[in-house]
């Protein structure tokens, strides 16, 4: 068993990587509590964002400005998908939303294995000039990207739920969970509060795929399918509550990075956010029947 | 060319398994008439043209064809290999060809599937009617075909990855492999006092073997060695860097067997999270080597990172045989469906070198080209100045091949892979190297590899 002090770096590490999963998490949750559709795409959505900003960078262009670009892509790409495709499919199943949201996904892996193919050996990143710089604690170095990415997670988790307390918006979606039915009859122009769920959504895709692109790898695979960590988090939470969304993404981080130095467990650490999305609710199915249908739940 | 890796995530298996190794090369002939290449010093102005022994004279003759069997998959891919080795040969047939006869190149890539590469070598032979293999870089190639290729009489020129490309009597590789390339890079790294050695690689088929060697050499110098493995590609690199860091400890080494993407991953975890110093060293096998990789660490890594380099350095020679390789490399593999994507590097140099040396075999051939005398050239290449590697090389008719078994080191040096250190002989310590050596002795230094 490794020693405290090799646990620590790994403690760092699971706190940046759970709050970046917790600001994917929270925007997971709070477009389904606004539409009804589990939105599987953000994992791609976020990763050819990222890499769009890498190609940018590459062509000359400022980096703060490509950042810009990739938050108005995903989040202009998320809005046109929850605009075409969220009144088509509003009276459907959640699953039959979820499902579609998988095209979008196909559409866009396919788009960056063509632009950016990984063949042939190429190799990209993103840096921040944030990398390489930080403080120590103790023998732990500690970058400010690192500190960024856990910052972020709890900045959005802290003012997504104030959003949705203390703004006419925010309440409207709130009402929406609730009953959306009601919510039109009320004259809540829904539409609306549905396009801004969807905006939202994907300019937390753009965040986390910067940062991710960061922290673990510019690969359009990679960051497609991170996804599952949020949404681990985001089921943890039974896609309701957005402090338990963030409660549950820190320990997924956690988790899945302190059993890298263990050598018996190192090689299950992807595992980790699946794991404990299964024994959660596994535990809440025990108490309570578990529906995927936000209005019969 | 180490390992590459899958990373797999939930909904979709991507798995990809993933290769690796590492390739060597030197070598040339004793022959040093026919192409331009073979090995020749100075440092007159070299035109690709030179590659032929009738500059703009394209050849039309009866084609001689040859083949190639590579990786080319996510993760992994080892075509620029073959790709280069086609630019040269497209030189070649731009200006004389082969006794008039130009070289037609057939090359088939596998994604790592025995299946597929068993039915690859059988195209190549039945159907494209291949009189000789040049150039194959596969992760399991070797070990599906080697059989095959003793049946139909065929003595492969390769660049070698699985262990029977170097245990079996008809593979003979330019490079030392992703083993013994990590015997030198371990080699060196024990050169410079450290007290630990991690030794991390690609976790794909073969890794026991691959580690054998550095286990041994660590044992022999006494030095405490721990063996790592990733699933490729690498999609937790800060995590791995974090762990090779602790186990290493701040006088250890640590030495990458993977890929150029994700070695490059790897380090550039490091350097984002500031724990470069925490080690005395990093250390890689070939496939670091490139100036790519240099460009894209900076100069922190200047003289902290050590990469055992199995070819010529070429950012530090300005030998005739180097000239004449950038010249094709720019004139024919810069562009079209075979560009050389890696450019400048220890692949693309194999791939030159595994071309110079059939060429040269080819050029000696009187009479008929049949399987039997291209194979028979093949396997008679004797002393041949490749002008790419510490020795001459030599196929000849041995239970193994190991013809590169002396090497470089180099270091990033300001976006450039610089000399640390010349042509030093892997130690005998892996009893690999010292079985080949018993049989086939210590070849000659090649006089033309640095100009």
């Amino acid at each position: 068993m490794p020693s405290w002090q090799n646990f620590q770096p790994f403690i760092v590490t699971g706190l940046a990587l759970g709050g970046v999963y917790a600001l994917s998490g929270v925007g997971l949750v709070v477009l389904y509590q606004a539409t009804g559709v589990v939105y599987l795409a953000l994992g791609a959505v976020g990763a050819m964002g990222a890499l769009i900003s890498y190609s940018l960078i590459a062509a000359g262009v400022a980096p703060w400005l490509t950042w810009l670009v990739c938050l108005l892509f995903s989040g202009a790409v998320t809005l046109a998908y929850g605009m075409i495709f969220g009144p088509l499919l509003a009276k459907r199943e959640p699953l039959v939303k979820a499902t579609a949201t998988l095209g979008l996904l196909l559409v866009l892996f396919g788009v960056m294995d063509l632009l950016w193919t990984t063949s042939s050996g190429k190799v990209r990143s993103l840096t921040f000039p944030t990398d390489g710089h930080g403080f120590s604690l103790g023998n732990v170095n500690i970058t400010w990207t690192q500190v960024i990415g856990l910052a972020v997670g709890i900045a959005i988790t802290i003012g997504t739920a104030a959003f949705l307390r203390f703004t006419k918006l925010g309440t409207a979606m709130r009402a929406m969970a609730n009953d959306r039915e009601i919510t039109a009859t009320l004259g809540v122009p829904v539409r609306r509060v549905e396009a801004a769920a969807w905006l939202g959504c994907g300019i937390l895709a753009g965040i986390a795929g910067l940062l991710l692109a960061d922290m673990v790898a510019l690969d359009a695979t990679t960051l497609t399918f991170l996804v599952i960590s949020s949404l681990a988090a985001a089921l943890i939470a039974r896609l309701r509550s957005i402090v338990l969304t963030f409660v549950a993404a820190i320990v997924v981080g956690l988790v899945q990075n302190m059993l890298v130095p263990i050598p018996a467990l190192t090689s299950y650490s992807n595992m980790a956010p699946f794991v404990l999305a299964a024994v959660a609710l596994l535990l809440i199915s025990r108490r309570r029947v578990i529906t995927l249908s936000r209005e019969e739940a | 060319m180490y390992g590459r890796v899958a990373h797999a995530r939930p909904f979709v298996a991507l798995i990809a398994a993933v290769g690796i190794a590492t390739l060597v090369g030197c070598g040339s002939s004793g022959n040093p008439t026919s192409t331009s290449s073979g090995g020749s010093t100075g440092t007159g102005a070299v035109k690709s043209s030179d590659c032929g022994t009738k500059p703009g004279v394209k050849a039309t003759g009866t084609p001689i064809n040859l083949g190639a069997i590579v990786t080319d998959q996510t993760g992994t891919s080892f075509a620029d290999i073959a790709y280069m080795a086609d630019a040269y040969f497209t030189c070649v047939n731009a200006n004389g060809g082969i006794n008039g006869h130009p070289i037609k190149y057939y090359i088939e890539t596998e994604q790592t599937q025995p299946a597929q590469i068993a039915g690859d070598a059988n195209q190549l032979v039945q159907t494209d009617q291949v009189l000789g293999i040049v150039g194959n870089t596969s992760i399991i190639e070797c070990s599906v075909d080697s059989s095959y290729w003793q049946q139909h009489g065929f003595y492969i020129i390769d660049s070698g990855i699985a262990p029977e490309c170097y245990s079996t009597s008809n593979s003979a590789a330019v490079n030392m492999g992703p083993r013994y390339s990590s015997d030198g890079a371990v080699q060196y790294a024990i050169s410079q006092h450290v007290s630990k050695i991690v030794f991390d690689q690609a976790n794909v088929p073969g890794t026991q073997h691959i580690a054998a060697g550095p286990n041994a050499l660590a044992a022999a110098a006494h030095i405490p060695i721990v063996d790592l493995a990733e699933t490729p590609p690498v999609t937790s690199a800060n995590s791995v860097a974090i762990k090779e860091v602790n186990d290493a400890g701040p006088n250890g080494a640590v030495i990458l067997n993977f890929t150029p993407p994700d070695a490059l991953t790897i380090l550039q975890a490091a350097q984002k999270l500031g724990i470069v110093d925490h080690v005395k060293m990093w250390g890689c096998s070939t496939p670091c080597n490139t100036d790519f990789l240099a460009q894209s660490l900076g100069a922190q890594w200047n003289s902290k990172l050590f990469v055992n380099a199995e070819l010529t350095p070429p950012d530090s020679t300005n030998s005739k045989t180097m000239q004449l390789y950038n010249a094709i490399l720019k004139d024919y593999g810069s562009s079209g469906p075979h560009k050389v994507a890696g450019g400048v590097g220890s692949f693309s140099q194999m791939g030159f070198t595994e071309a110079e040396i059939a060429v040269h075999a080819l050029e000696g051939i009187k009479g008929a080209y049949t399987v039997a005398s291209v194979n028979a050239a093949f396997k008679g290449v004797t002393n041949f100045d490749t002008g790419m590697l510490c020795q001459k090389w030599t196929y000849g008719g041995y239970s193994s091949h190991l013809p590169n078994n002396m090497d470089y080191t180099v270091t990033p040096n300001n976006g450039k892979m610089t000399t640390a250190q010349g042509c030093t002989q892997i130690s005998s310590v892996d009893p690999d190297i010292a079985a080949y050596r018993q049989e086939a002795g210590v070849a000659p230094l090649d006089p033309t590899a640095n100009g």
